[in-house]
């Protein structure tokens, strides 16, 4: 009778696995929380996963809530699906819940993806799940976590715009480089985790969600579909994507992609190739649209 | 699909593995076994129980072994693992006047009421490397000492003596306890965040890496905002009795008794301060035996309560101990960047060709 009771009250007995369900469903909430008011960091209560804290435990709470048994996942570090850590953290979700690989972004259903947002123009029924190593774009300007918040709940970034001011004066130009400051739907400023200003655009009035999650920093926010993102910069001063007059993929001759150096034989950088390889790899059998007009490698 | 392009970053980590566990299960010398490592090596079990939040003697062994000695890997291996349990209950709230002390030292005492109690502690060994020889494999060289123990081994459980009661009684020490009984802030549910209450702040302090703690204290505590000197009233280290309300019968009922270490410490009021007239208290518990992780606990939450925003100290109580964290977002510099590092390095150039074009 006893024995009964126990089990009944223990309920059911706990998946073997990475994280419990009820701790998925808190990760849900934040995330839709997230959703319902886009560029806001919410808190969640993040817990330890199999990887350390910096390597994309944020990102891998939000993916494991997220995927389903005939959910298709791609998972790429650098724009690469073959990187190392893309394979550990694909090998991760896929062992744990049994869900299809995937390396085509465009058959993908949920893309895990550290510092790029693919090239692919992503559509609507797919998830983006950036992770995110510094979730607060406030941290280079104030120190202090309760004047971050307050600033934000003020919407007084008034801080912001001096420092990107002094940029200017001191430099010439912004020097942000990835982890560009952007404003979201007209209200709170987010850091879209470093990708590359190259990929800021694509954030802009996505048809896709894109949910960003700091598991080190215990914060989760989203861009929903069809929400403006715009990079903060002066009426003078148009934004700036990486640019170098000249430089194409070597492998599939692109320079409408974002384009990463790579050390030639003689030691120098000469040579660059798209960090996207799924792309890279459709371009050069002819699967991929073909570049619109060529962006970098013009002359400005 | 052309999945044969992704299959060498996998084949990649999976020799990184091979090569690990040749390291591991290697060698020439015998396995090592759980109860040695929780005999032989306590303070280590118990450093990695402390930082992964976990009583778990045996599991925290087995992380130790896992890790190969590593402290930091162990506590992210039993943190890990925590995140597969439910939470299923709390325990209801430990009275640590209950503690039979097995060492208690008050040192702002010199005959404090219940006594002192030296117990065991290497404090007063001299610090010699042993040199003496190596026996065979599995043979012990030293006997196990086999001398009287003095008269009392803990102290009478009617010696729990409030060390602060004294003090506050006279109206020198502020009374820092809670009334109104609130609920415990869970640091693991919900982020500790300055402003949260006391309760997050010692969690944090009790899960924080031992070594971080002790260097935030050793820089704060001895900074010249806080000249006026520490002094412990005890420290005191034993097994807790844990309760839980039983699901059938409502009563409470013994579910563990886990070792801890509890500090308090005071400091009279700062003299730049207006009311000289009383000391601050601070408090720490931490699992196991681990008592330098104890009095910073102690010395910090004392400092925290009399100042928490000068240097942020709240925020770094916060949230920069933690060892995981800590050294996971170090380690993760490892990781490719080169996304990143591409844009950077066009920043950069960019800021030459703009200054260039000024000259
Ligand atoms: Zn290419």
């Amino acid at each position: 009778m006893n024995d009964q009771l126990t089990a009944r009250l223990a309920g059911p007995p706990p998946q073997p696995g990475i994280f419990d369900e009820l701790s998925k469903r808190e990760i849900r909430r934040a995330m839709l929380s997230g959703i319902a008011i886009p560029g806001y960091q919410v808190p969640f209560g993040s817990r330890e996963m199999p990887v350390a804290r910096g390597w994309g435990s944020g990102g891998l709470q939000a993916t494991l809530s997220l995927v389903g048994e005939d959910s298709r996942l791609k998972v790429i570090d650098q724009g690469e699906d073959a990187g190392v850590n893309a394979s550990n953290l694909r090998r991760l979700v896929v062992s744990h819940v049994g869900c299809e690989e995937e390396t085509d972004t465009r058959h993908a259903d949920i893309i895990q993806s550290r510092h790029r947002i693919p090239e692919q123009p992503l559509r609507d029924g797919q998830v983006l799940v950036l992770q995110v190593p510094g979730a607060e774009p406030l941290a280079g300007i104030v120190r202090d976590m309760d004047e971050q918040r307050r600033m934000h709940a003020e919407a007084d970034y008034a801080k912001m715009w001096v420092r990107l001011y002094e940029d200017v004066v001191h430099n010439g130009l912004i020097t942000a480089a990835a982890g560009y400051p952007v404003l979201v739907e007209g209200r709170y400023i987010m850091t879209p985790s470093p990708i590359p200003r190259w990929d800021v655009p694509k954030l802009d009035r996505s048809e896709a969600i894109t949910v960003l999650s700091a598991g080190r920093e215990k914060r989760i926010f989203a861009v929903p579909p069809h929400t403006s993102v715009v990079p903060l910069t002066f009426e003078d001063r148009p934004f700036e994507v990486e640019h170098t007059p000249g430089a194409a993929c070597r492998l599939c001759g692109s320079a409408d992609t974002y384009i990463v150096q790579e050390p030639a034989a003689d030691g120098r950088f000469t040579t660059w190739v798209c960090s996207d390889t799924d792309f890279c790899r459709r371009r050069r059998t002819g699967d991929a649209p073909a570049p619109a007009q060529p962006v970098q490698g013009e002359t400005a | 699909m052309g999945y044969s392009g992704v299959r060498g970053g996998q084949e990649a980590i999976e020799a990184a593995e091979r090569l690990v566990e040749r390291a591991r299960f290697g060698g020439h010398s015998r396995w090592l076994e759980l109860d040695q490592i929780t005999e032989r090596l306590g303070p280590a079990v118990d450093r990695v129980m402390g930082e992964g939040g976990l009583w778990a003697p045996h599991l925290a062994a087995r992380a130790v072994r896992q890790s190969q000695g590593d402290l930091l890997e162990a506590a992210q291996l039993l943190r890990a693992h925590r995140s597969t349990l439910p939470r299923l209950g709390y325990s209801l709230p430990a009275d640590t006047a209950e503690l039979p002390a097995v060492r208690r030292v008050a040192p702002a005492h010199r005959n404090p009421p219940g006594g002192q109690l030296l117990g065991r502690s290497a404090d007063f060994t001299p610090r010699l490397l042993d040199l003496g020889p190596e026996g065979p494999a599995g043979a012990h060289t030293c006997e196990v000492p086999n001398g009287p123990d003095l008269p009392h081994d803990r102290l009478p459980e009617s010696a729990g003596s409030d060390p602060e009661a004294v003090l506050r009684d006279a109206g020198l020490l502020p009374d820092r306890r809670n009334t109104d009984d609130p609920e415990p802030y869970d640091i693991t549910r919900a982020p500790a965040r300055p402003g949260t209450p006391r309760s997050a702040r010692l969690s944090a302090m009790a899960r924080a890496e031992t070594g971080s703690l002790t260097h935030l204290w050793y820089t704060c505590g001895r900074s010249p905002r806080h000249q006026s000197p520490e002094i412990p009233l005890e420290l005191r280290r034993g097994r807790l009795p844990l309760r839980v309300t039983h699901p059938h019968t409502g009563r409470p009922v013994t579910v563990a008794a886990v070792q801890v270490t509890e500090a308090r410490t005071v400091r009279p009021i700062a003299r730049p301060r207006p009311d000289g007239t009383r000391f601050d208290l601070g408090y720490g518990l931490c699992f196991g035996e681990n008592e330098p992780k104890a009095l910073a606990m102690a010395g910090l939450d004392l400092l925290v309560h009399r100042d928490p925003h000068t240097d942020r100290l709240e925020q770094k109580v916060l949230i920069a101990l933690d060892g995981p964290e800590a050294s996971g977002f170090l380690e993760h510099l490892k990781l490719p960047h080169y996304v990143d590092f591409r844009s950077t390095m066009e920043r950069v150039q960019a800021v030459r060709a703009a200054a260039g074009g000024r000259a």
